[in-house]
Parts: structure tokens; sequence; C-alpha cells
């Protein structure tokens, strides 16, 4: 009979995973390098836009409409949490996808534990990946577009991204449960990142939306995150008027996202398991 | 020596034989895409998330409510090439690498049937589909900003036909390019639309580059084809076109339009010969 398994053995699975996925990216230099660029670029055509757009008024009509004048540091925040967020739906929600393609998926279901820490690992390896591309973005924007990366709180702008992230990867596995119904990874994957990036409000606050879209885009971790990071970082205003109040909204995220993304993946995989198979695709 | 009586193959050239290999190689490439609806469903919500975050963006930076100059018809035209350009460029080069992938591209080689058909059809079902996306496109960017500029239709149809030829041509070549690096063709495409999406300026005016980006940008037949496209369509407003008079740039998307479709199909059917004599052709 085997054994359950320890909370070691279930630690040690966590970060065997992550290595596992580390190692295997780290084959694809070329997509590592694209992966700082998108956030630069993807930074770089709303500013430009803008410059286009206000002239010489630019910096003084963003700072009414937004809180900061530094338009290029507001962008750069929007599009490097852009990239972690991406990740976390490509990676975590695409998870079971990937393991289909690659024909592991069934091996992992024969292996005596819980998906669940498999999961973890792939969260685990999705915040290293993205925060390292994340940050080199960040800070290399920042020299490319003139902007000081050291101004503001970094220690509580990091604080924002990762109590944020938990309960980010708690929303990804409740996609990656439709995606394992739907079937169409690719599909749903892209329409989500934009459709995320529009309600996080990556390049400006969610105050332009109409009432009931600015509730939709408030339900969302990610849209406390990045306001976070602008409030720390530009001082553009906590939703709460305090960091402690925006953050503790993010704790009762952290609290809530991940039982109820384990929940509705679990159930979804019990009713795939008895239907259909999780190895059809 | 052929048996008496037995049917020799009949040769699929000319014309019309094309025309039927484009038919029935879209046809198979239609009946994937209805297999997926979702992605139907999503590419739309796509197209609207994307419009609306450049948009809301743009508004950010505008004084009061209709400030901001012809930032809609900057913005909406310059997408709406991009998307074009999204499917003509890197769908061409994608789907050989699918059928690489798939082990299909050898049995296609062995059918008598047009090469440059198999490579046209990969686009024509997304030329149809992106044509609607960016009438949506329109419809929203109208809802968000109001109306917009929208004139000399007829030579804004010639300046689009024009330079999807032209970018066919690209498609072509980055095809002939995937056959070669395999893999690393996906790694070269995102960096490739990355740096065009800058220095072809679809989502800003070309006045915001820097003016050591802008000179770049002059060197560049695709560059000129974005900025005659959409000052066409936008009447010609102060300031547009901003690379070259409008009667230059025409010139020049034509020449782009005419060569580019004849170059890059050389230099596929020049890396297939030299994939199909090394034995590469089905490695990936």
């Amino acid at each position: 009979m085997i054994a359950k398994p320890s909370l070691g053995s279930k630690f040690s699975i966590v970060l065997a995973t992550a290595r596992m996925r580390m190692l295997n990216v780290s084959r694809y230099k070329g997509q590592l390098f694209v992966e700082i660029l998108i956030p630069i670029v993807f930074a770089a055509m709303p500013i430009l836009l803008g410059r286009a757009t206000g002239g010489e008024n630019a910096e003084a009509n963003f700072l009414r409409n937004t809180g900061t004048a530094n338009y290029q540091g507001f962008m750069l925040i929007g599009s490097s949490t852009f990239i972690i967020v991406t990740f976390a739906f490509w990676l975590v929600g695409y998870w079971i996808r990937f393991e289909q393609e690659t024909g592991t998926l069934e091996a992992i279901y024969l292996t005596p534990t819980s998906r669940v820490w498999n999961a973890a690992g792939i969260a685990l390896y999705s915040a290293i990946r993205s925060l390292i591309s994340g940050s080199v973005a960040y800070f290399l924007g920042s020299f490319i577009f003139g902007v000081n990366p050291f101004q503001g709180q970094l220690i509580l702008a990091l604080a924002f991204i990762l109590v944020g992230l938990i309960p980010l990867f708690g929303m990804t596995l409740m996609f990656g449960a439709l995606v394992m119904k739907v079937k169409e990874a690719n599909s749903l994957v892209n329409l989500m990142q934009w459709t995320v990036s529009l309600l996080m409000g990556v390049f400006f606050t969610v105050a332009v939306f109409p009432p009931l879209m600015r509730l939709v885009a408030l339900a969302f971790p990610p849209t406390w995150m990045v306001n976070g990071v602008r409030s720390a970082l530009l001082g553009v205003g906590y939703f709460f008027g305090e960091w402690y109040l925006d953050l503790a909204v993010l704790w009762g995220f952290l609290l809530i996202s991940p039982l109820l993304g384990y929940w509705v993946f679990s159930g979804m995989e019990r009713n795939i398991r008895r239907s259909e198979g999780v190895g059809q695709y | 020596m052929a048996s008496e009586g037995a049917v020799l193959p009949r040769r699929l050239t000319g014309a019309g034989a094309l025309f039927s290999s484009l038919v029935a190689m879209a046809g198979k490439e239609f009946t994937i895409m209805t297999r997926y609806p979702v992605e139907f469903i999503a590419s739309f919500g796509q197209v609207f998330a994307l419009v609306a975050m450049f948009t809301l963006a743009g508004l950010t930076f505008a004084g009061s409510p209709g400030e901001g100059g012809n930032f809609g018809g900057v913005v909406i035209y310059g997408f709406i090439l991009f998307m074009f350009l999204s499917d003509t460029l890197w769908t061409i080069g994608y789907n050989i690498r699918r059928e690489q992938k798939q082990g299909t591209l050898e049995a296609l080689y062995l059918s008598p049937a047009s090469k440059f058909a198999s490579l046209v059809s990969r686009v024509s079902n997304n030329l149809i589909w992106t044509s609607l996306l960016s009438l949506a496109g329109v419809w929203l960017m109208s809802a968000l900003v109001g109306k917009l500029p929208f004139a000399n239709p007829g030579l804004g149809l010639y300046l689009l036909a024009m330079t999807l030829s032209g970018t066919f041509g690209i498609g072509f070549a980055f095809a002939a390019i995937t056959l070669r690096v395999k893999e690393t063709g996906e790694t070269l495409a995102n960096v490739l639309q990355f740096v065009l999406l800058i220095l072809c300026a679809n989502f800003f005016p070309f006045s915001a580059l820097p003016v050591g980006l802008q000179a770049i940008s002059r060197a560049i037949p695709l560059a000129y084809a974005v900025d005659a496209f959409r000052s066409t369509l936008m009447g010609y407003p102060e300031g547009f076109p901003e690379l070259a008079p409008i009667g230059v740039e025409i010139v020049i998307v034509t020449i782009f339009g005419l060569l580019m479709p004849l170059i890059g199909y050389w230099s596929y059917r020049a890396a297939e010969n030299h994939e199909r004599r090394s034995g590469g052709l089905a490695e990936y």
C-alpha cells in the first residue's frame, strides 16, 4: 500500500515541478528576451500616442486625469504588471493543456498525490519567471524612457505585488477549470489576458469606467495590485485613501480566491474524469 | 512506360487549376476553423479589449472632451492595418510549421497541387474574418470617441490591397526563414512584430517617434503604407502624411505591392529546394 505523502514530500513536488519548468524554459533564450521586450514595447505605444495627442500639455493633462504627471512610469508599471498577469493566465490556466499536449497528464494522474501541488509548483514557476521579466522590463524601460525607477516606496510596491500574486493564481485556477471544460485553451487565454488588462486599467485608471464596469474591475485582484503599485511609487492615490486599507482588500482576496479556485478546479476535474476523461483534447 | 489505356496524372497547371486548388485548400482551412467556435467569439472580444484599451489610454492625455486631434483615426486605421499585417506576415510561416509538426508537410509536397495556392490559402479565410473584425473595431472606436474621419475610400482600398500584396511577399519570405530556422522562427516573428509595431507607428503618429527612429522608419516601405493608408482615410489633415508627399507614398506602396510577392515567393522556393535537398523538410 502506498503511504500518504508527507507535507515535506508535497513541498518537494512543488519545488520539483517549478525546477523542471525553469529548466525547460532556460533552453529558449530568445523567448526570455522577448518577455522583457514585450512590456517595454507595450508601454511605448501609449506613451508615444499620448505625446502626440497631448502635445505640450501631455503631462498636465495626464496629471489632471490620473493624479501623476509621470506618464512614462504609469505606463511602465501597467505593462510590467500586465506581464505578471499574462504569465499567470498562460502558465497556470494553460497548465492542464500543456500536460495534455506533452502527453504527461495521465502520468501525473497516476502519481499518489493531489494535482494541487503540481499546480502550486506551476504557480511558483510563473511567479519567479514573471517577477524576473517584469522587474527587468521595469528597470530597463525606466532607463529608456528616462524615469527614476527608485522613486516612491519600493518595498510597499513589492508587498502589493507579492500579496496580489496569490489571489491572482487562485483566479487562474478557476480559469484553468474553464479551459479544461471548453478545451480551446489558446483562444480563452488570449481573450482573458486582454480582458483582464482592460479591467485592471493597464494604461489608465479604472475611474474612467462606467459605474457597473468599475465594480466588475474592482472585483479583480490585479486591479488592486496595479493601483497599489502605482500609488506606492507614483502617488496616484489608493482606492480607500490609505495603503493598509487597499492591502487589506488584497488580503481578503488572498484568503478567498485560492480556496474558491481549488474548489472550482477540483469539482470540474471530478466531473470531467467521470464523463469524458481529462486526456481527451 | 505507361501502358496503353492507362490514365496519366493530369497536370495541375494554369489559372483554373490554381484557383480550384486555392478554393479546396481554403475550404479545408475553413473546416478546421469552424471546429473552434470559441476562437470566433474570443477574437471579437480581443479586438474590443484592445481598441478600448488604446482609446482610453489616448483619452487620459486629452485636456477636454473632443480634444486630441486625429488620434481616433490614427489609432483605428493603424490598428486595422496592424490586424491585416499580422494575418499576412506571420500566419503563412506559422501554418507551414504546423504542417511540419503534424507530419503532413511532406504529403502536401507529394501532391501535384500548386505550392503558391497552398501558401495563400493559409490566410484567405483570416482576411475575411479580419475584415469583419475591422468593421467591429471601427464601430467601437466611433462609440468611444465619436464620428471618425472617413475620406477617399477608393484610394484607401487600393492602398490596402497593395499593402496586403506586399505583406504577402514578406509572409512568403518569413515562411522561408521558418523552414530554415525551425522553432526559432516563432521568436523571430515576435521580435520582428514588436520592432515593426514601433517603427511603422501603427498606434501613434510618426511625429511621436525620436528623430533617429524616424530615419529608420523612412527606410521601411511598410511604414509608408501605414502613413499613406491612414492619411488617405482621414482626408489628409494638417501634418499628414508625415513621411513623404502622398504621391510619393502611393508610388512606394505600389512598387512594394508588386515586387515583394515575387521576391518573397522566390526566397520561399529557394529555401524549400534547400530543405528538400538536405532532407530537412520534415524535421522540426
